[in-house]
């Protein structure tokens, strides 16, 4: 069948890459802490098991609700990276959604329902529109998306702060914040009790099962991935390559958007951010374990959530820091996106099947002769 | 040095390549110290095969090679190089913002202390340049001098690496007439202080003029050496250009209909200002096979390009069905029925990483058939990948496989599917052949002929002579970017006369040529 | 408005915008170099958090501010190469082999600070006069009235970052190695038809990028911020990128577009201390201008390829990179 061995294999690579950076962190934690098992369990199994031993059903919220805004980050970068462009601006992306959505939660006034997803899809709209700068410079001008894209996220960062100061915030708070979201906006919790656990989380779902389809099963969404793989072939074909760049990248933004708006929205009753929130950043890691595979996005997200607990958990209950995670994701992500890791064993695969190949076609050929 | 004495010996040399393709069978090829060699032969007769092995870039399967009486084994160019050979290679292998000096001492740079000694560099430029009479500006940025100058910058970086013997691939191709005349100049100045020069053409007149012997191959062969002033110019294109085994191609007599390519008075020039096409004009109607042959680099390519809109022209004009195609943008080009099989296929026929299947839709999504509303109808595209891998015979595990895991006949093979199905109304098949197995090659060409008497118009641009010859109901020859003869019926074309007329021989009077444009 | 002239025209304005742009310049040069022999370096944000740390931690054990700036850039050397190693060796991407680093810079630092010394954030308890950087005062420059002001009193890491804007063009135009590292970045056949070894060539210019960010994480560190906290390098290392990009790879482009910055940065601080004015708006002004630059430099580059084309200039074409 369709290279079964191959697949094996790439899942293999994958373990072996996770393994090796558990086996990192391991090491750190041994040298550093006095208490290296009790480490390890928080790191481990904390996320889900309680100490007293059953299934931690709230803390398993906890990291659902966690993913909701890597879910839409990390499926912005399935879309950009698919059509190979490396835009980084979903960090940046992800603040302005929050940002305006909880404008729009403040200052618009609307039905329960319907002011909620009003607000997020402002919000996603101003995203993909921002995103029309480091895309149209790419395609009309050539000018590299990946520095303007970052350059992007700090301009969207002070411009946030600023109206944020200067226009929008509450004074009568101790920090800069802005008035609360009317309660029509707030998008409602799923699951009762203090996970932050909203709606937001199904709709991720949605989007994921939505941004599949579109790659996978729309003609704009294989153009993506055609130019991402050969942008010759792609216009020898017939393709619009530079609208589909441009395309690519706002719907990047609008993803991104919806991220950060719907993490807004769901999380907090005010806009409260002071610096970029990291999702994007996330969303890379993400899209890079989930090999730009829209479908991989929520367990690759689950997997980071899940060990961003398991390390906050460690940090609370043992000596060791949770940044922790920092250092076990760089190396997961180091050995995912090495392509020669392990890569002999890979050709050895390909030498076989070509071979099996090859005398298969011999026997074939063998038996039209006669 | 005794006349008799050879300075390169390749004895029996076999060469086959992991693909299976043998380039070059037994073949014996010497250079006497001191001579300048002509390696002559068609595009794929195994000429480039032979030097690169020469050169330390490909090793032989079997044979082996003599250097100066001393076995060796040429296992890189820097290898090479020490053996004191060195290659001048068709595509510059030049840093264009480094000076012209930077780049003849490059790796090997003079210093005084840490630094490099510039002075000195120029002047190992300036003391080779005039030693050899090879003018070069020393301080000139390689991306600003002419491309005539660059090529003495790659004669001048072997020659201050120590070669005694320099393989000059095609070095004609990118020069204009009075470079070509100033090179031949220096080339004889440098046998005159006792280099050898072996020198890769097809143009005959050059090899009539500079090279003392040739050895001529054909397909992988070698056809034997003879003595440039004891051998015509009419008996070389007989040994050059020749067919060994003929495919037999089943084939009616075309019955040509509407005109649909118009093509008129194109005309190309490249960036370093060589006329590619000179005023080409000609037509393909309904339901016949027009050929394009010539020898490689007389300006078929350029005429591919701009037909699909891969480049522009400086002048001309061609039509399909009336209509202008020159910059139209692909997807109009290929809704009027235009359809192009490429000639580098991996760059533009296919997208490596992404299935057999969507290869064979790339073409074709937007249409109605294969979208349900937003989506894709994945069952109507299924079947028509399944349908056109078994119209194709393309052989394959699934149509989700890896195009790039198929070989290099099936990957064709994918190409040509998706160009036939397309119900074209124009193909141009730049050679479709080129590389693959006998059984892919038999079946394109069986295919080609088909569409044609179904009513496609077919451009085939081939430098494969068996063939352009085969498959074409009549044929135009280029040379020089212009257009050198047509022959409205090739049953009679014989092997010798399209040698004259490829390497620019004779060329027929306008009035013959413009018959082609078939106008009342 | 005139109140903001006058700032800027004392020389302690000035002064600042050469303190701030020396960090920038470091990184910005290890781009360049990266740049030059073909690499995007994209890992200087990390780099320089991770050797800015080690700089200050090292310094203090040692008592000694030149153990610790040749520690930070020790550790600059290394991360680069282990980006060398991923993306040259295992063929991982560059840039993302780059935004590990980064992470590694963000969370790890903390990390390591805590198992090193059990604080949490930042170094402040550690730092002491004697483990800083200390400034140097050049006789007679100091006794010009205002150059003198300017020009004199920076730290040694100061001067070495405008030094190595000199040495860089030394390196990359007079040096043999600098030829190879232009040859293998501009055309990695021709370099390799001649014997040079690219692979190593590459790594070396890595090294140098790396080396470079780790003194500019030292005088972050050990200087600037006179200790490590973890939101200290903020964005220089991506700044130093674009600053890169401006510059078009060329040392003295490359110092250019961070004194831009650095002046932007300057100008900054001064704004936000000015009645009614945002601080944040004025932050923007560096990035902003970053993205013109670039522009303006893509607009005009079009424009020549077009001319180029159509007067069909005797000159090989500008290759496209991808």
């Amino acid at each position: 069948m369709k290279d079964r061995r191959l697949m094996l294999f790439e899942v293999a690579r994958g373990t072996a890459a996770i393994l090796l950076a558990l086996l990192v962190a391991t090491i750190f934690i041994f040298l550093c802490s006095d208490e290296p098992m009790t480490a390890l369990r928080y790191l481990l199994i904390g996320p889900i098991i309680k100490d007293s031993g059953g299934f931690n059903t709230m803390s398993f919220y906890t990291i659902l609700a966690a993913m909701i805004p890597t879910i839409f980050t990390g499926l912005a970068t399935c879309v950009m990276f698919s059509a190979g462009q490396f835009n980084l601006a979903s960090e940046g992306g992800a603040m302005a959604g929050g940002f305006v959505a909880a404008l729009c939660g403040i200052y618009i006034q609307m039905n329960t329902g319907l002011h909620a997803v009003v607000c997020v899809v402002i919000a996603a709209i101003v995203c993909g529109l921002i995103m029309l700068i480091p895309a149209l410079l790419k395609v009309k001008l050539g000018a590299s998306e990946m520095v303007t894209s970052l350059m992007l996220n700090y301009i969207i960062m002070y411009i946030v702060l600023h109206f944020l100061n200067y226009n929008f915030a509450d004074r009568s708070k101790g920090s800069t914040q802005t008035y609360p979201f009317a309660e029509t906006a707030q998008i409602p919790a799923l699951v009762p009790g203090g996970s932050k656990l909203s709606w937001g989380f199904v709709v991720a779902l949605v989007f994921v099962v939505i941004i599949a389809l579109f790659m996978y099963r729309t003609r704009w969404g294989y153009a993506i991935r055609m130019i991402g793989i050969n942008k010759s072939f792609a216009s020898y074909s017939g393709m619009k390559v530079g609208g589909v760049i441009v395309l690519s990248q706002v719907i990047g933004g609008l993803l991104s958007g919806l991220g950060g708006s719907i993490e807004v929205l769901g999380r907090y009753t005010t806009f409260l951010w002071k610096e970029l929130p990291g999702y994007g950043w996330t969303g890379i890691t993400i899209a890079i374990l989930a090999k730009n595979n829209p479908i991989f996005v929520p367990f690759a997200a689950f997997f980071i959530a899940y060990l961003n607990k398991g390390c906050s958990l460690m940090a609370t209950y043992s000596d060791v820091p949770a940044e922790m995670i920092d250092i076990i994701q760089a190396a997961i992500f180091l050995f995912f996106a090495a392509e020669q890791f392990l890569a002999r064993y890979r050709q050895k695969i390909v030498v076989r099947n070509t071979q099996a190949d090859l005398a298969k076609l011999e026997t074939v050929k063998g038996g039209e002769t006669q | 040095m005794p006349q008799n004495e050879f300075v390169v010996q390749m004895v029996g040399i076999t060469k086959v390549y992991p693909n299976g393709i043998a380039a070059n069978r037994d073949v014996d090829f010497n250079v006497r110290g001191g001579e300048i060699h002509a390696l002559m032969g068609e595009n794929g007769a195994g000429k480039s095969t032979l030097m690169k092995m020469l050169f330390g870039l490909e090793q032989p399967t079997e044979g082996k090679i003599i250097v100066n009486g001393e076995t060796v084994r040429l296992t890189s160019p820097t290898v090479a190089i020490s053996k004191g050979i060195g290659m001048v290679h068709q595509h510059f292998m030049l840093v264009p913002s480094l000076t012209v000096a930077e780049n003849i001492v490059l790796g090997m740079a003079p210093t005084k202390g840490m630094f490099i000694d510039y002075k000195k560099a120029v002047e190992i430029t300036e003391e080779y340049s005039k030693r050899y009479n090879l003018l070069v500006e020393p301080d000139k940025r390689v991306m600003d001098i002419p491309v005539g100058m660059k090529q003495k910058v790659e004669i001048l970086k072997a020659l201050v690496r120590g070669a005694k013997i320099l393989i000059l691939d095609e070095p004609t191709a990118v020069l204009t007439t009075q470079e070509t005349e100033e090179l031949f100049r220096e080339l004889i100045h440098l046998k005159e202080q006792g280099y050898t020069i072996i020198f890769i053409s097809h143009k005959l007149n050059e090899i009539k003029q500079i090279t003392d012997r040739i050895t001529i191959m054909r397909a992988g062969k070698s056809m034997g050496v003879y003595n440039t002033a004891e051998i015509s110019k009419e008996e070389i294109s007989r040994l050059m250009v020749g067919r060994d085994v003929v495919l037999a191609v089943q084939k009616d007599k075309a019955e040509p209909k509407e005109t649909v390519l118009q093509v008129r008075g194109l005309t190309y020039t490249n960036e370093w200002n060589k006329k590619m096409l000179d005023g080409v004009s000609f037509s393909v109607r309904q339901g016949e096979i027009l050929g394009v042959a010539g020898v490689e680099g007389n300006g078929q390519g350029e005429l591919v390009e701009m037909l699909f809109n891969l480049n522009r022209p400086d002048a001309g004009s061609a039509t399909v069905n009336g209509q202008e195609i020159i910059g139209m943008p692909q997807d109009k080009l290929r809704a009027l029925g235009v359809s192009l099989i490429p000639e580098d296929r991996m760059t533009y026929g296919i997208a490596g990483a992404a299935t057999i299947e969507e290869n064979l839709i790339s073409d074709r999504i937007d249409q109605k058939r294969f979208n349900k509303g937003p989506l894709f109808n994945m069952k109507a595209i299924h079947a028509e990948s399944e349908q056109l891998i078994k119209d194709f015979a393309v052989l394959c595990k699934s149509h989700q496989q890896k195009v790039q895991m198929l070989s290099g006949g099936n990957i064709q093979k994918v190409v040509v599917a998706r160009e036939f199905s397309s119900n074209p109304k124009l193909i141009i098949a730049d050679q479709p052949t080129r590389g693959i197995d006998v059984g892919a090659t038999e079946f394109i060409r069986n295919k080609l002929v088909e569409l044609s008497r179904a009513g496609a118009a077919v451009l085939l641009v081939s430098a494969d002579l068996n063939e352009v010859m085969e498959l074409s109901d009549s044929l135009i020859v280029m040379c020089g970017g212009k257009i050198a003869a047509y022959f409205e019926d090739t049953s009679t074309l014989t092997d010798a006369v399209m040698g004259e007329y490829m390497l620019g021989l004779k060329s027929q009077s306008d009035e013959e040529i413009r018959r082609v444009c078939h106008e009342g | 408005m005139s109140q903001l002239w006058e700032m800027i025209f004392q020389s302690e304005f000035l002064f600042s915008v050469i303190r701030i742009t020396a960090p920038i310049l470091f990184a910005a040069l290890g781009a360049a170099i990266a740049e030059r022999a073909g690499l995007t370096n994209m890992g200087l944000e990390g780099m320089m958090m991770i050797s800015a740390l080690f700089g200050t931690l090292t310094s203090y054990w040692t008592q000694s501010w030149i153990i610790g700036v040749l520690c930070a850039l020790l550790v600059g050397l290394v991360l680069s190469l282990m980006v060398g190693f991923f993306a040259l060796k295992l063929k991982t991407d560059i840039i993302l082999a780059g935004i590990a680093v980064n992470m590694l810079g963000s969370g790890g630092t903390i990390f390591l600070l805590y198992m090193f010394t059990g604080m949490r954030g930042n170094t402040g308890a550690l730092v002491s006069e004697n483990i800083l950087i200390p400034t140097v005062h050049i006789p007679l420059i100091q006794d010009i009235p205002v150059l003198g002001d300017i020009l004199s009193g920076h730290s040694v890491l100061t001067y070495l970052a405008f030094l190595f804007v000199l040495l860089m063009w030394v390196l990359l135009y007079k040096t043999p190695v600098g030829l190879s590292i232009r040859a293998v970045g501009e055309n990695e056949h021709a370099a390799e038809s001649v014997g040079i070894k690219v692979r190593r060539i590459q790594y070396t210019a890595l090294a140098i990028s790396g080396s470079l960010a780790g003194l500019g994480g030292a005088f972050m560190s050990m200087y600037y911020s006179q200790g490590w906290n973890s939101g200290m390098v903020a964005g220089r290392g991506f700044i130093a990128l674009a600053a890169q990009a401006m510059g078009q790879g060329e040392p003295v482009g490359t110092m250019l577009s961070s004194l831009l910055f650095g002046l932007a940065q300057a100008l900054r601080t001064k704004v936000s201390a000015l009645q009614g004015a945002s601080s944040y708006l004025v932050s923007v002004i560096p990035y902003v201008a970053t993205v013109l630059g670039l522009v303006i430099y893509a607009a005009a580059t079009i424009r020549r390829v077009k001319k180029a084309r159509r007067t069909k200039h005797v000159a090989a074409p500008v290759e496209e990179k991808e």
